[in-house]
């Protein structure tokens, strides 16, 4: 019985390499204004157009900052100045039928055009935020998350 | 702030007090930026070509459907549920959202160029779309441009994918010597298995000797 255990702990310490599905760029940035960034890994990188995206990098755009992403099944975002968004979740392979795309604004305002995924599998789409989620059948949404930096009187 | 600094060198016998009060000020400005929750706002927008879908939000504490064109539900907190639909003004909508809208990215364009059975040449025809899809590339500063090429089902899967891979080739061919930048081209092939048209196995069909351009 050991090997069947020993097995099936090598399967799960290398599960994470064998489920690499997601390893192209999730889109690019197509639109860029003032300053706005990637992080990825920690990383800090300045943003640029043309700039590939992958899941799991974040997106973050200061005072003067606005920046646009096409994903790869036309999936179209773009956040306002002062905003943080992650792309947690991003597989488009229809021909493995791998297909998911979800977000999470963090901070600041969104604009968020559903794509290809969300016609093929509307159940794969999730717009997230701090205190709710946002289950989306093909459209367009604005999402503000209100800013909490007091006036001082 | 500055005035009751002001007041506390004036005054010397109140200055504990004085002091003690900004404290208690800045300390509540804290507080309430740490504890204070982010009140999310969100709004249902027509699409393009003017059409509306439906969107379900939800948190611990229910749920609400928006299915109406600007309408926008408020969330106060992860239990609380979201509010009833509101209708908002389109001018409040722009107001609120200017920057992001004007950031987001114009729909991506798309192209389909036909080849002669089993080459990889275009058809007299889409040789002659050549010019409008540089137009769009040009007025897109496209750096990212997806070429996806097709085959029927004559011959095996396997040749079929192969053709597929030198159409996509051809065409990315000729869009670099027209002067595209190669690093913003993706090229695949999806052989015979995304056909435009369904047909049976073996069958001649030529709407599916195809590449589908994606200009984003």
């Amino acid at each position: 019985m050991k090997w069947i255990t020993g097995i099936f702990s090598l399967f799960f310490l290398f599960f994470p390499i064998f489920c690499n599905a997601s390893d192209g760029p999730a889109g690019s940035i197509s639109r860029l204004k003032g300053t706005a960034s990637i992080i990825r890994q920690d990383q800090v990188i300045p943003a640029q157009i043309g700039d590939k995206i992958y899941m799991m990098d974040s997106l973050k755009t200061g005072r003067d900052g606005s920046l646009g992403v096409i994903f790869k099944d036309n999936t179209l975002l773009s956040i306002g100045p002062q905003s943080e968004i992650i792309i947690s979740e991003f597989l488009f392979s229809p021909a493995e039928g791998k297909l998911s795309i979800v977000t999470r604004l963090l901070k600041g305002t969104a604009i968020y055009l559903t794509g290809i995924i969300a016609k093929l599998s509307p159940e794969s789409v999730r717009f997230e935020t701090p205190v709710a989620n946002i289950g989306i059948r093909g459209t367009k949404i604005a999402v503000k998350i209100e800013d909490t930096t007091p006036r001082i009187p | 702030m500055d005035f009751s600094l002001r007041t506390n060198l004036n005054d010397q016998g109140g200055s504990h007090l004085t002091y003690k009060i900004v404290f208690i000020y800045w300390c509540s400005i804290f507080f309430l930026m740490s504890c204070a929750p982010r009140k999310n706002l969100i709004v249902l927008l027509p699409d393009d070509n003017g059409q509306v879908s439906t969107i379900v939000v939800e948190n611990k504490g229910g749920t609400q459907i928006l299915s109406e064109a600007r309408h926008a539900t408020e969330i106060k907190a992860v239990d609380v549920s979201p509010t009833a639909p509101v209708s908002m003004k389109e001018e409040e909508v722009l107001k609120v959202f200017r920057e992001a809208l004007s950031a987001l990215p114009e729909p991506p364009m798309r192209f389909l160029l036909y080849f002669i059975s089993d080459t990889p040449r275009l058809t007299a025809e889409s040789q002659r779309q050549i010019p409008e899809i540089m137009r769009a590339i040009k007025a897109h500063k496209s750096k990212d441009i997806g070429i996806v090429g097709h085959a029927d089902r004559v011959g095996s899967r396997e040749y079929n994918y192969k053709l597929g891979l030198e159409r996509a080739v051809a065409t990315k061919n000729i869009l670099v010597s027209k002067g595209v930048d190669p690093s913003g081209i993706e090229v695949d092939s999806h052989g015979e298995d995304d056909p435009s048209i369904k047909t049976e196995d073996n069958v001649a069909e030529p709407r599916n000797r195809r590449v589908e351009i994606t200009v984003r």
